[in-house]
This record gives C-alpha cells, sequence and structure tokens, in this order.
C-alpha cells in the first residue's frame, strides 16, 4: 500500500477525506433530526458515513486508497470535534477496511456500480459487526433488529453506492479525474462508453 | 482542534499527542470490555472531571458542548431500553416494551457512548493537529507522506468553508429558484458537492506537486520544525487513569 501510493494519490485522497469528514459532521445532526420518528428512520441515513472510501476510490483506482480514506475521513471527523469522539476512528478503519475488500475480491480493476453497490454493503456489514461489539444490538428484539438491518443496509446502498457512484461520474464530466487517476485508462475505456 | 476559538492551555495541551492518543484508545477498549453499570458510571466521572476542569475552556462553552453529548446519551440508550429484550417487565404499550435488562443495558450502552464522546473531545480540544501529526511522525515513525498530507489537508478546511459560502452566496445573486421536497436535496448535493470536490482535488494534486517541486521525500532521518519528546505531564495523566480507575473500580465491587 505504501509503496503503491504517491504524494499525489495520498494527498488528494486525504483531501477528498477531510472534504467528507466535514459532511459526516454535518449528517450527524440529519441523523439525529430523524431519530424522534423512532423505527430507526434515521438507519436510513447511516450509508451516507460510508460514501468517502467508495468516492475516493472510484475517483484515484488505486489499492488502499478506500482504505485510507475512511480512516481520513473518520479522523477529520475526530478531530473536528464529532460527538460521537473515539468510536468514529474505529468504525472507520473497519468500514474502510470492509470496503478495501471489496475492491481488492476484484483486483481493483472493476469500477461498474454493481462493486460501487457490494463495497457499500460490505462497509455497511463492517458497520453493523461494530455496532454487535458496541451498541450492543444483538439484544434488540428481533422484528426491531430486522428493520434496523433493512433500513441501513438500504441506506448504504443509495447513499455510499449508487449516489457515490454517479457523484463521480459527474465529476468526470469535470475533467479533474484525470489528473489523478493512473495512465493506463485502456480498461476503463469500455466503462465510459456506458 | 481550535480553529477559530481560542482557550487557555492546561496540562492536558502539554501531554504528548502520540501518548495521548493512545492512552484514550486503551481507555475506549477498556470501556468496551466493561458490563458493570456502576463502575462505567464511575468511569464516566473520572472523565467528565478531566473534560470539565482541564481542557481550559470557558464554562459557558463547555455547557454548549454538552449539548450534543446529551443527545448522544438519550438516543443510543432510548432504543435498547424501548425495544430492548428482557424478561421482568416493568412496562408494555403497543411495540414499547421496557423490562427491567434492557433498561440497565440501555443505560450501559448510553454511558459507554457518552464516554467515547467525551473522551474523544477532551483529546480534539487539547491538542493541536499540529503537534499531533509531528509527534505522530517522531514518536510512531508515521510516513511523513501522510503525515503532512493530513496537515495540508487539514489547513484546506477553511477553504473550502469559505468556498461553501462563495457558492452560496452566488446562487443567491443569480436567482437559483429554491426547490422543494426530495429534488431539491439532490440538486443542492449536485450544486455544492461537484464544484467544492473538483477544487479541492485540484488543490490537492497543486499542493503535491509543489511539494515534490521542492525535494519533499520520506526519508527517515529528517529533521523536524517542532521537536516533540515526553514531559513529567505524560506521568501525570497515565497516573490520573490508574490511579482513579482503580479507586473506581474498588468503589463498584463496594458499591458505591
Amino acid at each position: 500500500m505504501t509503496k503503491g501510493l504517491k504524494l499525489t494519490d495520498i494527498l488528494v485522497t486525504i483531501v477528498i477525506a477531510i472534504a467528507f469528514g466535514i459532511v459526516y459532521i454535518l449528517w450527524g445532526s440529519v441523523y439525529y433530526a430523524l431519530k424522534p420518528i423512532g423505527l430507526h428512520a434515521d438507519q436510513f441515513m447511516y450509508g451516507m458515513w460510508f460514501i468517502a472510501a467508495n468516492v475516493a476510490f472510484f475517483i484515484i483506482r488505486k489499492p488502499g486508497v478506500a482504505l485510507l480514506a475512511e480512516i481520513a475521513a473518520a479522523s477529520g471527523e475526530f478531530l473536528l470535534g464529532s460527538p460521537w469522539g473515539l468510536t468514529v476512528l474505529l468504525y472507520g478503519v473497519v468500514q474502510g477496511l470492509f470496503a478495501e475488500l471489496v475492491f481488492m475480491a476484484f483486483k481493483y480493476k472493476r469500477f461498474h456500480i454493481s462493486v460501487a453497490i457490494l463495497s457499500a454493503i460490505a462497509a455497511c456489514l463492517g458497520s453493523v459487526l461494530m455496532d454487535f461489539a458496541y451498541g450492543e444490538i444483538g439484544d434488540l428484539a428481533a422484528w426491531n433488529l430486522t428493520l434496523f438491518m433493512f433500513a441501513r443496509f438500504l441506506g448504504s446502498i443509495l447513499f455510499a453506492g449508487v449516489f457515490a457512484y454517479y457523484l463521480v461520474r459527474v465529476l468526470e464530466a469535470t475533467g479533474v479525474t484525470n489528473l489523478v487517476r493512473p495512465a493506463s485508462s485502456k480498461d476503463y475505456a469500455e466503462l465510459d462508453q456506458k | 482542534m481550535q480553529l477559530d476559538f481560542s482557550s487557555k492551555e492546561t496540562w492536558l495541551h502539554r501531554i504528548n499527542p502520540s501518548l495521548k492518543l493512545f492512552v484514550l484508545m486503551m481507555l475506549c477498549i477498556v470501556v468496551l470490555s466493561v458490563h458493570d453499570l456502576l463502575f462505567m458510571m464511575n468511569f464516566t466521572v473520572i472523565v467528565l472531571i478531566l473534560f470539565l476542569c482541564f481542557t481550559g475552556q470557558p464554562l459557558k462553552r463547555i455547557l454548549l458542548l454538552f449539548i450534543p453529548f446529551f443527545v448522544v446519551f438519550l438516543s443510543t440508550s432510548s432504543s435498547m431500553i424501548l425495544f430492548g429484550q428482557g424478561n421482568t417487565t416493568w412496562f408494555k404499550w403497543g411495540l414499547i416494551h421496557i423490562t427491567e435488562e434492557s433498561f440497565f443495558r440501555g443505560l450501559l450502552v448510553g454511558f459507554r457512548a457518552l464516554l467515547f464522546a467525551v473522551l474523544g473531545l477532551t483529546f480534539a480540544l487539547t491538542t493541536r493537529p499540529v503537534y499531533l501529526f509531528y509527534s505522530l511522525m517522531q514518536q510512531v515513525k508515521l510516513n511523513p507522506k501522510y503525515a503532512y498530507s493530513f496537515m495540508a489537508a487539514l489547513r484546506l478546511v477553511p477553504i473550502m468553508l469559505e468556498e461553501f459560502q462563495t457558492i452560496q452566496n452566488a446562487m443567491r445573486v443569480r436567482g437559483v429558484v429554491r426547490q422543494t421536497g426530495i429534488q431539491s436535496v439532490f440538486f443542492k448535493m449536485k450544486a455544492y458537492a461537484i464544484p467544492m470536490l473538483s477544487g479541492s482535488i485540484r488543490r490537492a494534486h497543486r499542493i503535491a506537486v509543489a511539494m515534490e517541486a521542492k525535494r519533499f521525500s520520506d526519508t527517515k532521518n529528517r529533521t523536524y520544525y517542532y521537536e516533540i519528546g515526553f514531559s513529567k505531564h505524560d506521568l501525570v495523566f497515565i497516573l490520573y487513569f490508574v490511579i482513579l480507575l482503580l479507586a473506581g473500580y474498588y468503589g463498584a465491587v463496594k458499591g458505591i
């Protein structure tokens, strides 16, 4: 990972991640605004917290970027003062790792929307595992837990999967991605035609 | 982190940042393994003392910072209290089912979330990010590429906020019609996210090119503008937690 990433990649990844770190903090208030509705309406918004890994990876398209982005976004959120404190760091590492594993499974060569959705689901799975350790959600009543899971996975697919993918697609139109992607664009040509 | 608000410097500021981070992480791991409500409450008090008295913030600001803590506590504990499983029923109304077990587990989870939040904010309020990354480079041997990238990125935060306002003003000046409903959310996301992201990426790329042009490299034996070492404050910090946590544990066992 250290070998493969140049200073440019790291700096761009971290800047993107810190930008999302700010979004993450602001998103906290959206999350809490939905909380009083009850029945885990807030969980639907949870997916936003996995977006940094996907956006950064789809922009830069190199190994290690997704993990780095999620860690950097979490530390940015932490340093700027998140009400969740150190938890976000732990969650960030796990979510980033899970998203990274999906990209690794595709050998960092596939950039289809389905990959984005898969990695969003993986990051969501990571967060759920953390919740079992930390929030003891395993002790929620069964119907409630099902609702919780459904809302969170659906939200992840929409925000971190579909939304992140289209965000990068629009960014591509600005031409900014050409700055930071690896030069060999043969593999990506077929994607761009779609 | 002190972006725009200043505070007094206390002994917490002078602790080695890497050590502080390490100790707080260890504490978080301890918190995760605590399942005793009394000990958890003692733990919370110990950390709150540090937060209230030694972060060097004015009392007003501390009280203001307490609001999100309170929300975190309520929101984390409430869903467990209201919907958790348990045998001894206290209250049942429709889907809401409060039991003795779920109530205490809810409190435990709430306190845990509160502790994480207070620990995190105590760190954020008493640590300058620049010192943290310099310390991480010197004591933890973090690769300078990452450390300097973080520092550069954090420096860009005020610029990003300024840019956000510029876009907002520009849209107002040009009379962008306010949309309503779900469409407005997507419109706003696109209108703000795209220019800010592309601008940030370009800026980051320029900074990286400039750094490399000025011979930035990650050689191991580089010199540092800030030399960060250890002091007696570090020992005080560690002893504070060791002594008080042992006392807190003893108290919990005795039922205080």
